[in-house]
């Protein structure tokens, strides 16, 4: 509890902290606030990016819902939902524990380090680089259908980036290489506050190694998975680089994403306000969901107190 | 509290200072404008263009020893997808090379991003050097249709697509130059029967536009393309419908690889010059590097059967409306323009404008030249397909990756290019 002399000089200088916010809110109202209301207002339009914008109100969104690439692009956001979150959280998980239960008590944490940061490399390299190395590496005279003839697997060098529907699951592959890093990190940093004497009484108990994972690691690691959770189903969502780098968005539409299909209209078709309507969508579904995921936080918060 | 206040002084100082550091550079940064010259292009640093082009940067040079020149090198697909934007934000360079047509020189000329630079043609006299039929694709009007209206860029070169092919594993397989449709197919079920691909293909980007460019362009006359091209009419998808049938049934017999759907141009170019494909289908931008690359006696025919081909007079110099140096832009243009820069460009391999013919001495160049020459004698620069509006081009890449694929039938592929055409024929109508 704080003496009433230093009560008193916390209510004096708590004025002066708003000082320390104006840079954060400088940088939310211009690169945030000022161009979401410039697109919401774009979305009622007909414009080319450089004349006059012609007001023609919900035109461009009654378009967006007849248009058969829009509802494909949404639905392999979804895929990118289950690529970068749901399928690198469990990876992360389960590399998690194994690296922090296992590997760090029979190799010393060093060994654990090193995995930690080797897994996180993808998260360091630009995704323009790790995009066209993909690309490489996945065509049909790349490295690894290469490798798969020479190891006599023939029937897995196949098409694996200009086939549609191996283009995706290339894509989505590409993205759990990228994503479980970050999970991992975010999880392992999340079991360095458990006490290490659970486990032990655990296995006394008799616990198996699955057994300890689902009743001490994913319990204690609950505010972890959720932060991860959302973090990565809105980077899902949006996701634009690695689509742009690897496929383009084809075969096709095989491989459209929103971010992708809004892009495209805002700078090569210079339709501007179809692509506003497209990403107001976009962000109304993720802002939808990201409030979906707090309020479940919180609840569980609250049960838990 | 007197910490506190101490903090917060501290604070304001840094923003202060941050703030000041920040607009003292820009400031600076602005000011080191004045001697600089920025120019861009997008041929790739091995085409017989780069060389002629750097050339006359070095003329330029010993013309104006203080100036610095910077160049950036870009590539096609960044103009493609992003060329207005570039042209449009506030960091343009003084000149830089840009597609003809109405989907990108036409759209940025329309929208006022370039300079008119009809004034300086005449002065020039580079009105003179090329003819009004060369001139079509510099003019544009002011709903971005090519044809009429100011001049907004100038051609150096021209390019068509043509037929590239390994002479070699020809003569290997005793097969001779065919120069009927149906030749064709015989020469290309001759390699299919020896277990060759005959053609190297990609459908990763923009090859396979090209190809059915070529099947498109064997159905029509001059008339339908000048119509297409202007925007004159209504869609009209027969020589689409047969362009389609045709690319399905390369892909049947074998005649393109089944995985060309995951290939792009620079694997289509290996495939040809590690000789695993006797013959490639794309334009005379790829020259500069098949006389680096190829190990082998190489040529080249026109598609055979047709009467028109994809052809144009090339890429051109724009000058952006915000070029800070139009003075110097227009005596870039002037040099790359003159008959030695001409004869440069024409002996690295590339199809000049306003050479001298006897300046030519290169074989290469000659074989390029003669193509390109047949073609214009016989009324047969047929453009390309994905001029007429903004984004054409990725509709037909991905409908013809859509049909490679089996995702579409030849029918489908007509509607799905009927509708944008439509919509862009009705608006300029």
């Amino acid at each position: 509890m704080a003496s009433s002399s230093e009560r008193s000089a916390g209510g004096a200088s708590a004025a002066g902290y708003y000082v320390y916010l104006i840079p954060g809110a400088i940088g939310f109202i211009a690169i945030v606030l000022v161009p979401f209301v410039m697109n919401t207002a774009a979305s009622f339009t007909r414009w080319n990016g450089i004349a006059r914008p012609r007001f023609i109100g919900f035109e461009n969104y009654i378009r967006l819902f007849n248009d058969g690439t829009f509802w494909e692009a949404i639905e392999h956001a979804l895929a990118s939902v289950i690529a970068m979150s749901i399928i690198p959280l469990l990876i992360g998980l389960v590399l998690a524990a194994v690296l922090f239960d296992y590997i760090s008590s029979r190799f010393g944490p060093r060994a654990s380090s090193i995995l930690r940061a080797a897994y996180y490399l993808p998260q360091i390299l630009p995704v323009a680089v790790a995009g066209i190395l993909w690309g490489w590496i996945l065509n049909p005279i790349g490295v690894l259908d290469a490798l798969f003839d020479m190891i006599g697997l023939h029937w897995l060098a196949l098409n694996w980036i200009g086939d549609p529907t191996l283009a995706l699951v290339s894509l989505m592959g590409v993205m759990v290489w990228l994503q479980v890093g970050y999970a991992l990190v975010v999880f392992m940093s999340g079991l360095a506050r458990v006490d290490p004497a659970l486990y032990e009484a655990a296995e006394i108990d008799g616990a198996g190694w699955f057994t300890r994972f689902l009743n001490i690691t994913v319990p204690m690691l609950k505010p972890e998975i959720f932060v991860v959770g959302l973090t990565t189903t809105i980077a899902a969502l949006k996701v634009f680089a690695p689509v742009f780098v690897l496929t383009g968005g084809g075969p096709g539409t095989a491989t459209t994403v929103p971010s992708y299909l809004a892009y495209y209209h805002f700078f090569t078709t210079n339709r501007v306000g179809y692509g506003a309507a497209i990403s107001s969508i976009q962000l109304l579904v993720t802002v939808a969901l990201g409030l979906l995921f707090l309020r479940v936080q919180t609840r569980q918060t609250e049960e838990a107190q | 509290m007197i910490a506190s206040q101490v903090n917060r002084r501290r604070a304001l100082a840094l923003t202060a200072a941050v703030f000041a550091g920040a607009l003292g550079l820009s400031g600076a940064a602005r000011a080191a404008d004045d001697n600089v010259f920025k120019i861009w292009w997008y041929e790739t640093p091995e085409s017989s263009q780069a060389t002629a082009w750097n050339k006359a940067l070095d003329t330029f040079k010993a013309k104006h020893p203080d100036v610095k020149i910077e160049f950036e090198q870009k590539s096609w697909d960044q103009i493609e997808k992003a060329g207005a934007l570039m042209l449009n934000s506030g960091d343009v360079p003084d000149i830089l090379e840009y597609n003809k047509g109405n989907a990108f020189a036409g759209l940025v000329a329309s929208q006022g991003l370039l300079t008119d630079l009809t004034g300086e043609a005449t002065k020039r006299g580079w009105d003179k050097l090329l003819s009004p039929s060369e001139l079509a694709l510099s003019r544009y009007d002011d709903r971005g249709i090519f044809g009429s209206g100011p001049i907004w860029g100038i051609p150096n070169y021209g390019e068509f697509v043509t037929v590239y092919y390994n002479k070699d594993m020809f003569a290997a397989n005793g097969l001779q130059v065919p120069t009927t449709y149906d030749e064709f197919k015989k020469v290309m079920d001759a390699f299919v029967a020896k277990g060759i691909t005959p053609i190297a293909e990609a459908a990763g980007d923009y090859p396979v536009v090209h190809l059915m460019g070529e099947l498109e362009l064997s159905q029509v006359n001059q008339q339908w393309v000048q119509d297409y091209q202007g925007l004159k009419k209504p869609f009209d998808g027969k020589p689409f419908l047969y362009a389609a049938q045709q690319m399905k049934e390369w892909m049947d017999k074998g005649y393109i690889t089944k995985d060309v759907t995951g290939l792009k141009a620079p694997d289509m170019a290996q495939l040809f010059e590690s000789q695993k494909s006797p013959m490639v289908i794309t334009g005379t931008w790829y020259v500069g590097e098949f006389v680096k690359k190829n190990q082998f006696k190489w040529g080249q025919f026109l598609f055979p059967g047709n009467t028109i081909s994809q052809a144009s007079t090339g890429n051109l110099w724009v000058v952006p409306k915000d070029s800070k140096h139009k003075d110097w832009a227009a005596e870039f243009i002037d040099i790359t323009m003159s008959k030695d820069n001409q004869a440069i460009l024409g002996n690295a391999g590339a199809v000049p404008v306003a050479a001298d013919p006897a300046a030519i001495t290169d074989p290469v160049a000659q074989m390029m030249i003669q193509g390109f020459n047949t073609l214009k004698d016989r009324d047969g620069l047929g453009f390309y397909p994905d001029w007429p509006t903004a984004g054409y081009y990725e509709v037909l890449l991905h409908s013809s990756q859509s049909l490679l694929s089996g995702q579409m039938t030849p029918d489908q592929f007509v509607e799905a290019l009927r509708k944008p055409y439509d919509d862009a024929q009705a608006g300029a109508n």
